[in-house]
């Protein structure tokens, strides 16, 4: 309890003591202190620090040096490294600064516990600098009084700390304000630079932890001068053509340093300098004349100097200054060429003489004209032509045949040497052999075999190809001896045709032709390829050759890749020379897609795709197909044909059964009379022969109803019904459908229960459709109501009208329309007929009423054939009314006229068929 | 060491002060490893290269002090009147004694510089030739100063030399300070000619 009262009132003094003023001069009073204060130590040395304690501490804080402890930063320092001196002092030692840092602490621990802070120290840790290293110095001269020396070092490692550099120097009585450098540590310029004089320059690097000198550096400042470039650089032409001279100023009085020089120069657009032997300029002089030179030339000149013995460094070159020297005579004559057309006639030739200009140093001035000589060899006898040209080229008409031209450049201070051409009339001698073509770099070489024979030069032409456009040809000679040169300006990826002619001293060779490219590349692009044909298992594609700008080398084959769209690629290659290709053992019907690809040396580019689909049938299969089966189908037709004619008899008798004729039938022996006012024409002009050509028949006993089947009496049933619900067709009598037209009845309901109720009346019914082959078709409908049953063994011969007329009391229930043809189907004349056969309908109705009133029929506000039909209705209905209710049941319209009508009912009598009323 | 007494020369070469005796203490030569071989060819080009530009600093002297000095520098720049140290030694005379004289006269010359500079830097500071042919000359001259002191401890072991300087310009009007310039240089101008010759046979490359 004791001992932790004790221990606070020592952390209170410990702070009082801390924060209490100092009776001398009021400041906060430490417990202690390090030593050494802020040391800067070596890197990697060993370092010892001691902290003392006050005496007042330990008399009232009861703290000894037993309690210290040091601190890096924060971190702690082993105790191991702690030794205790005495009771007030502790001290801690590193064996390697490296692991310092700062601050460094001396702290105690109050009460067993409580970290109090002593006080601390900054440790800065560091290296001493090294000795400096390759000092060197240079004098720029920078006016022409003015000399600056500049040096510069190696100052070594980094040190860590602040290290001052400085370059000092001296003479052998006196020692020179140190250069200080400024911003950096290895460089500083003297500005009082002083020749003659031997002066010693050094470094010297200094810090915290020492200081170091470079070795010394003894040089008089006049052996290292870089001196300024000479300046008012002059040029002045020379009597000769080929001399320049050149004047300068020196910066620098041979008094106080005598120069040599370099002289450069080049030609104007030249990038090669060449120099003027230096042995020729290493004396001091402000002046040289430069010789060799080409006439008529611009030239760049440069100069630079330096000490004479060679000390110190060369200046800068000096501004490029140009001159040009005067002209003189062409040195040789321009090389010349021809190129002869002879399109108009073999006989006359078109000559274009081509020749180049000089090159500069061949012209060795302007060339003022050309003067051209032509010379017929043929003939002795012709003239000399000459021509004066300003132009490079000249064309001429001549004759066939061997001429010598020749040509001289002439400029202000003579002519050329002359150059001759020989134009031969034919080039007959040999051609060069073996001519063959190898890029090198930027350059094409063409290199040939010479002949056997000697020869004086070569001709090389050389064009670039082009599909669009002629081959614009250049040329060149070179002598007899060369057999290969480098063609310059050659595009990459460029064709070239080239073409080498020998000339001989008597005559020229053929020209010998070879293709090149300087440089290939894959084609621009790929060939299109498309269908020239498609059958079911090959293909034949076509393709054209790319242009020469697009093939960007020499095509070495064309590569077909096609497949299914499922299927692998298959790839053909083919020769470059094609341009068509079968493929072959393709799957029919399939979609193919195919494309192409031209392949130079360097590279491949592919086409468009294209696709097609192969055929589902080949060449003629569609045809063995097809001519089968029709001649199958008119084979079995035919044979159809042939049965059903051998078999005619007997298709008749189930389709077309005989129906027998009432007209001759017995019961036609009584059939009544016919009325006299009625204007029957006789059966023939009624019906014409053939006009019937069908007739149905069907056979009622009429008494005993009971002798029919039900089968029998069905179409009764049902032609009751139809009438009695619709406008039902009557489709005759008696089943026969087969020629009975959909016809509206004209029965109506009332009719029909008067049918009905005359259960022995039974109704016959023929339609007669087309008339026959050219006859007028005529359509009749009859129609019969009797109760006489129909006989077989009744029937008669067809000519019974006289009986028929005889019994006139008998009453007659025939009638008869010519119609038309009810199977028409022209629609025009449906519908007319329709249109009709409701006027015929209202004209019923109107009938029966008239029947019933007893009056005259009256016109029913139809139109003009309605009242027609009418007017017909009404003759026979006034001849009818006598005797009889005649109950029409259809009016059919008759294309006849109304007087052609049938005016009566007489029993009619038919070739076939037909049928009289009982 | 022997720095300090050179160094004390030249000091005193600047104060205008006509007659000092200078002592060189010490047995050694200062910075021996600077006294090299080619001192006695530095000395000659240094002397040569005084001897090229004189004339030139004097014309230009006069043209930048104007009228009357441009037109009467005869009578105005009569050296006649003022100190100018003696040279009278030949191609005969003894190398040593020419060293002497030579020393004596570019410390005078050396002080009479830098007054003159110093007055120019005042009556024309715009003459930046002038001034930049003075500073050069000064130069020079200091480096010629330094070459003989090596020479004369090297090659004779002499440690002393007395040396008068002339008076000094320091309140005098413009007029006299350019006349007294004008009157140096164009003594100057004669000696250093002299000079030259009389050094071209002792201080050739042997």
């Amino acid at each position: 309890m004791f001992s932790r009262w004790n221990w606070v009132a020592c952390g209170f003094y410990l702070v009082l003591s801390i924060c209490s003023p100092d009776a001398s001069g009021g400041l906060v009073q430490s417990c202690g202190h390090i030593i050494p204060e802020s040391p800067v130590l070596a890197l990697g040395s060993n370092f010892t620090a001691l902290c003392i304690l006050n005496e007042s501490c330990l008399d009232f804080g009861n703290i000894y040096a037993s309690q210290i402890i040091w601190k890096i930063k924060n971190r702690l320092v082993p105790k191991e490294q702690y030794r205790e001196i005495n009771r007030t002092v502790s001290s801690v030692t590193f064996n390697d600064t490296s692991s310092l840092a700062t601050p460094l602490t001396c702290n105690i621990l109050a009460d067993g516990q409580i970290e109090q802070n002593i006080y601390g120290i900054t440790v800065t840790v560091g290296l001493p600098p090294e000795k400096p290293k390759n000092l060197s110095c240079i004098v720029h001269q920078e006016s022409r009084f003015t000399y600056a020396m500049t040096c510069t070092w190696n100052p070594g490692r980094h040190t860590f700390l602040d290290t001052q550099f400085r370059l000092r120097y001296r003479w052998p009585e006196q020692i020179f304000p140190d250069c200080i450098p400024k911003d950096v540590n290895n460089s500083c310029t003297i500005d009082d630079t002083q020749f003659f004089v031997n002066t010693e320059i050094w470094v010297e690097a200094t810090n915290a932890l020492g200081k170091a000198e470079s070795d010394p550096l003894v040089v008089d400042p006049i052996d290292i001068v870089k001196p300024l470039p000479p300046q008012n650089v002059s040029i002045t032409s020379g009597l000769l053509p080929t001399v320049l001279q050149l004047c300068w100023e020196n910066w620098i009085s041979d008094a106080v340093m005598t120069l040599k020089f370099n002289i450069r120069y080049r030609i104007v657009g030249s990038t090669n300098w060449m120099e003027v032997p230096p042995e020729d300029t290493a004396s001091p002089r402000t002046s040289f004349s430069i010789q060799g030179l080409r006439p008529y030339t611009e030239y760049v000149f440069s100069i630079r100097c330096m000490k004479e013995d060679g000390a110190g460094y060369w200046s800068d070159w000096s501004e490029e200054k140009t001159g040009i020297t005067i002209e003189d005579q062409p040195s040789k004559g321009p090389p010349i060429w021809r190129i002869i057309d002879t399109s108009q006639s073999p006989a006359c030739w078109t000559v274009h003489l081509i020749w180049k200009a000089l090159k500069p140093h061949e012209a060795n001035g302007v060339i003022l004209q050309y003067e051209l000589t032509v010379r017929d060899k043929s003939s002795l006898s012709s003239p000399v032509k000459k021509y004066n040209v300003t132009s490079t080229n000249h064309t001429l008409q001549l004759r066939e045949g061997t001429y010598e031209v020749t040509l001289i450049a002439r400029n202000s201070v003579g002519p050329s040497p002359p150059s001759v051409l020989l134009i031969p009339a034919s080039n007959s001698k040999a051609p060069v052999k073996n001519l063959r073509t190898l890029p090198k770099h930027d350059k094409l070489w063409v290199g040939w075999t010479a002949p056997n024979n000697y020869v004086l030069k070569y001709v090389i032409e050389w064009c670039l190809m082009s599909s669009s456009s002629d081959c614009n040809i250049e040329w060149q000679i070179v002598l007899g001896d060369v057999q290969g040169i480098d063609l310059k300006g050659i595009k990459p990826f460029k064709c070239y045709l080239i073409t080498v002619y020998p000339l001989y001293a008597d005559g020229q060779g053929s020209g010998q032709s070879v293709k090149a490219y300087l440089k290939q590349d894959r084609p621009s692009k790929g060939p299109t390829v498309q269908t020239k044909k498609v059958g079911k298992a090959e293909a034949v594609l076509t393709w054209n050759h790319l242009t020469v700008e697009e093939q960007n080398g020499f095509i070495r084959n064309y590569t077909i890749l096609y497949k299914t769209i499922d299927g692998n690629e298959t790839v053909v290659t083919v020769d470059p020379s094609k341009t068509e290709y079968t493929l072959s053992s393709l799957t029919s019907d399939t979609l193919y897609t195919v494309r192409m690809m031209a392949s130079t040396d360097n590279g491949s580019r592919t086409g468009p795709d294209f696709t097609f689909t192969t055929q589902k049938f080949g060449k003629g299969e569609i045809e063995a197909i097809v001519v089968p089966v029709c001649l199958a189908f008119l084979l079995i037709v035919l044979l159809g044909v042939l049965f059903c004619f051998n078999k005619r008899d007997l298709i008749k008798k189930h389709i077309w059964p005989i129906v027998p004729d009432p007209s001759k039938s017995n019961i036609a022996q009584w059939s009544p009379q016919v009325p006299a006012k009625h204007n029957i024409s006789s059966k023939d002009q009624m019906y014409p022969e053939g006009s019937f050509t069908d007739v149905s028949v069907v056979e009622i006993e009429a008494d005993d109803k009971k002798s029919f089947s039900e089968q029998d009496l069905k179409p009764f049933d049902l032609l009751k019904k139809e009438k009695s619900t619709s406008e039902g067709h009557s489709s005759g009598i008696g089943g026969s459908s087969c020629m009975s037209s959909p016809r509206q009845s004209v029965s109506d309901s009332d009719e029909g229960e008067t049918t009905q109720n005359t259960s022995s009346t039974v109704q016959y019914s023929t339609v007669v459709l087309n008339g026959y082959r050219d006859q007028t078709p005529v359509q009749v409908f009859s129609r019969s109501e009797s109760t006489q049953p129909l006989l077989d063994s009744e029937e008669r011969s067809e000519d019974h009208a006289g009986g028929a007329d005889s019994t006139p009391q008998r009453q007659q229930y025939f009638r008869q329309n010519g119609g038309q043809d009810e199977t028409n189907t022209d629609r025009p004349c449906f519908d007319k007929t329709k249109q009709i056969t409701h006027a015929n309908e209202g004209d019923l109705v109107g009938f029966v009423q008239l029947q019933i009133s007893g009056q005259s029929s009256q016109p029913l506000g139809l139109g003009m054939e309605k009242n027609t039909q009418e007017a017909a209705v009404s003759n026979v209905l006034q001849t009818c009314t006598e005797g009889q209710t005649v109950r029409p049941e259809t009016v059919e319209e008759n294309p006849l006229s109304v007087d052609e009508m049938p005016k009566s009912y007489l029993p009619q009598t038919v070739r076939q068929g037909g049928y009289m009323p009982q | 060491t022997g720095v300090v007494p050179f160094v004390a020369l030249l000091l005193l070469q600047r104060r205008p002060v006509a007659g000092r005796a200078l002592l060189l203490s010490g047995s050694g030569c200062p910075s021996h490893g600077l006294c090299r071989s080619n001192v006695q060819e530095q000395t000659r080009r240094q002397v040569a290269v005084l001897n090229a530009t004189a004339q030139e600093l004097f014309s230009l002297y006069l043209k930048c002090q104007g009228e009357p000095f441009s037109s009467e520098s005869d009578k105005l720049c009569n050296p006649a009147g003022i100190f100018f140290p003696a040279f009278r030694v030949n191609r005969t005379s003894e190398r040593k004694e020419v060293m002497v004289a030579m020393y004596k006269l570019f410390a005078f010359l050396n002080a009479s510089l830098g007054n003159i500079t110093r007055d120019q830097e005042e009556l024309n500071p715009m003459a930046k030739e002038l001034l930049e042919r003075l500073h050069n000359t000064t130069k020079t001259t200091r480096g010629l100063i330094s070459n003989l002191t090596c020479l004369l401890c090297k090659n004779y072991n002499i440690f002393q030399v007395d040396v008068r300087y002339g008076d000094s310009s320091k309140g005098k009007s413009a007029f006299k300070k350019k006349q007294q310039g004008c009157q140096v240089l164009r003594k100057y101008v004669q000696v250093i000619g002299q000079a030259a010759r009389v050094l071209l046979p002792h201080l050739s490359p042997s």
